[in-house]
């Protein structure tokens, strides 16, 4: 202490130390040849000695009145971790909630009235993500989506229940039980299926023999003559069902042919399917050659990506055809819907429903054929034609891509630091496309609610603006992330707008390319759009949540 | 170190600084009942606290990257505290300037020792915690910066806006008035012995 008063007060006998100096000796802010002298006298002073006592319990006194708890914490700032914790799990739950929800209400509001009203008329329901998604092997039907949701909602429970109890778990204990379970539902249908699996170079099922069950084939030859009762999933060179088949038939080999029975559907990634026998439901191939024999028959749809078709049997409901060459001699009880270079109806052909062809060249119909819908409507598309769809199809794509950088450019200037977080958030593809995935479809379906319950209209509205806005974003998003891969990252704006620039082109180039495989172009826009979606949903909800008017600071800023 | 709940959690600190949001929880589920309880000693109201302690966290937050982590951590943090909740106070005009002038007028005097004692042994914790929040603010600070968050006389006088030389005098002249708050008189205070 360099000089505060010291000057000693004369007692009765002797002089005694100031309070001043006693207390700063208390407090050890004395030097040490001052501080001596003070524990020199105190130690033959008696008053002073009382005094130095005296301020020592003063300050005792003064700490324990203010360490004491006489009063609780205030709620929000005791239970702020509690608190914080539930509007997470809420938010988390609610999502869940929606999406499943959603998928749920979409699919029995929607899809699956219609499916019924068009199975009740007798058509199979042709549409292309009909056939892959609602139907058939690939999902086994509703059953097993339904199936689905209900693994989601025990995801959803369980996970809400690691949640609230993740006080209880490490991080990692928590992940690795997140994962375990989320690997146990996957494993569940597997289980519940309970596959039989047979490999070698050719397997045969005896007539005489009965699988039960589904059965999973791998070899060179594979023979079915006698009975599976479930589903084939079948990979080989040569196929043959000549027996039956109560399931669906997936299958990709070189050859396969069914003159057995199959109830159920076929899918098939083949060079050369042919099919005399009968097939209860639906076909679906890619494959070079179809053929449907005169003696064959399909219960239901077909659907074909093949270079050469023939029709020969009979089909029990609509034809949707993308192929080069259609010869069609057999019966249809529904309507064609063809895309491809020919199309022959010969003499020989029944056809209830229309008939629509789009194509180079003009559909040979022979005289006798019976088309009760009348003329085939024809679309002629030209080599031409077809050079100038394209020509305008890669300038709209350009157009697109340029825009788009623009659009990123301006949003990347204004918000460079947002639109950097964006790009690292994406860097976390599972939580991207996750959170996108659910948030995408959520969000809509809460702007709906909005709308129709209490805080009306304006909401739902603003609702849905911001989801088309950063569903938009979501490409850019994805865009600069791409270009993060290549050339790495930066913290510096133009350096961050061409990435974006570099990843949006490269985008536009890969986009072409997928528009020519069916259904890919929009998988990969899709994916393309969570993914941005989920990452620019990340980063809203961080900074939402450190937002000056929560109680207390919510998480940094990862 | 006085406040309650002080442990070091350096490991907090450091994955708290790199982004770790369960950190940043575990460091405020560690020291926040004891920054509330300093603002509440600090200011006038519960409801100021609250929101001050708010406040301090988020500015912690905010300059967690500048705190030296070869110094105790709860110091840098009451000194965030200090620091707020002076220039909350400054801010609203509480503060009174006047104060700095009586500074050097602290009379030298040895107060009645045994009276002194009797006093504090008369009065429960309640009863002071009464008296310092009857105190006025710059007092009631410099007492509660050194007997509740135990900071240096440094670090006092930093966060006062006095000389260091000074510190000791704004303390001394704070438990002169805390005397009269709870004795109802100056008779302590004034010192009675001769």
């Amino acid at each position: 202490m360099s000089s505060p008063p010291q000057t000693n007060v004369q007692g009765k006998n002797m002089q005694h130390l100031d309070e001043m100096t006693i207390l700063l000796y208390l407090e050890r802010q004395l030097d040490r040849a001052r501080a001596a002298e003070v524990s020199a006298h105190t130690q033959e002073c008696g008053t002073c000695r009382t005094l130095l006592r005296a301020l020592e319990r003063e300050s005792r006194l003064l700490t324990r009145a203010m360490l004491e708890e006489e009063e609780p914490l205030p709620a929000r700032i005791a239970s702020f971790q509690q608190s914080a914790r539930r509007t997470l799990q809420w938010i988390w739950m609610l999502t869940f909630g929606l999406a499943a929800t959603g998928v749920y209400a979409l699919y029995t509001s929607y899809i699956e009235p219609v499916q019924s009203h068009l199975q009740d008329a007798g058509f199979g329901g042709t549409n292309l993500l009909g056939l892959l998604i609602f139907q058939g092997a690939f999902w086994k039907g509703w059953q097993s989506m339904i199936s689905l949701v209900e693994i989601l909602a025990l995801i959803v429970i369980g996970g809400s229940a690691l949640l609230l109890f993740r006080r209880w778990f490490r991080r990692g204990m928590l992940a690795a039980l997140l994962v375990t379970g989320m690997c146990g539902a996957m494993m569940m249908p597997s289980n519940a299926a309970a596959i039989e699996t047979r490999k070698g170079e050719s397997i045969e099922i005896a007539k005489s023999e009965t699988v039960k069950g589904d059965l999973l084939l791998t070899g060179n030859r594979i023979v079915i003559d006698g009975t599976v009762d479930g589903d084939v999933y079948a990979f080989g060179q040569d196929i043959e069902v000549n027996g039956h088949i109560t399931g669906d038939l997936l299958t990709g080999a070189q050859t396969v042919r069914v003159p057995g029975i199959i109830d159920g559907n076929i899918r098939a990634f083949v060079n050369t399917l042919i099919i005399p026998g009968s097939v209860g439901r639906n076909v679906m191939t890619w494959s070079q050659t179809f053929n449907l024999d005169s003696g064959g028959t399909i219960g239901r749809s077909v659907l074909t990506f093949c270079q050469t078709f023939g029709l020969e049997g009979k089909v029990g409901g609509d034809v949707t055809l993308f192929d080069q060459t259609t010869r069609i001699t057999g019966s249809v009880n529904g309507s064609i819907d063809a895309r491809g270079e020919m199309l022959t109806v010969k003499k020989t052909a029944a056809v209830t429903g229309p008939i629509k062809f789009e194509g180079e060249t003009e559909p040979r119909v022979e005289d006798g054929a019976k088309l009760q819908a009348g003329a085939i409507n024809f679309t002629k598309h030209s080599s031409k034609d077809r050079n100038e769809n394209l020509r305008s199809y890669y300038l709209h794509r350009l157009l697109w891509t340029s825009s788009f950088i623009l659009y990123g450019l301006v949003m990347i200037w204004l918000m460079p630091k947002f639109a950097g977080d964006c790009f690292k958030s994406a860097e976390n593809a599972g939580a991207s496309v996750g959170i996108g995935v659910l948030a995408g479809i959520s969000l809509p379906f809460a702007a709906g609610l909005v709308c129709f319950t209490f805080v009306g209209l304006p909401l739902g509205i603003l609702g849905v603006l911001l989801w088309l806005v950063m569903i938009f974003s979501g490409q850019i998003v994805f865009g600069g992330l791409i270009g993060r891969w290549i050339l790495g990252r930066t913290e510096d704006v133009w350096g961050r707008v061409g990435r974006m620039a570099l990843g949006m082109g490269i985008i536009g180039v890969v986009v072409p390319i997928l528009h020519q495989i069916p259904v890919a172009e929009f998988l990969f826009k899709l994916v393309v759009m969570a993914w941005g979606f989920g990452a620019i949903a990340l980063v809203l909800y961080k900074r939402i949540a450190r937002t000056p008017s929560v109680p207390v600071p919510p998480p940094l800023a990862a | 170190m006085n406040a309650p709940g002080t442990a070091e959690a350096s490991e907090a600190i450091a994955r708290a600084r790199a982004g770790d949001s369960e950190a940043w929880g575990d460091l405020y589920r560690e020291y926040a009942p004891a920054i509330f309880r300093f603002c509440r000693r600090a200011l006038a109201t519960r409801e100021d606290a609250e929101d001050a302690t708010t406040e301090v966290f988020m500015k912690v937050r905010d300059k967690l990257h500048q705190y030296d982590s070869t110094r105790p951590f709860t110091s840098w943090l009451y000194k965030v505290a200090a620091n707020h909740c002076w220039d909350l106070l400054r801010r609203r005009r509480i503060r009174q300037d006047k104060e700095t002038e009586d500074l050097e007028t602290l009379p030298l005097e040895h107060p009645d020792a045994n009276q002194l004692e009797q006093l504090i042994e008369k009065r429960t914790s309640e009863e002071v915690r009464k008296a310092l929040d009857a105190l006025p603010t710059r007092a009631r600070m410099a007492l509660v910066l050194r007997y509740y968050s135990d900071m240096s006389y440094d670090e006092i006088a930093d966060a006062l806006g006095v000389r260091r030389a000074f510190v000791g005098v704004v303390l001394l002249r704070a438990r002169h008035e805390l005397r009269q708050a709870l004795e109802g008189s100056g008779a302590l205070a004034a010192g009675g012995a001769g």
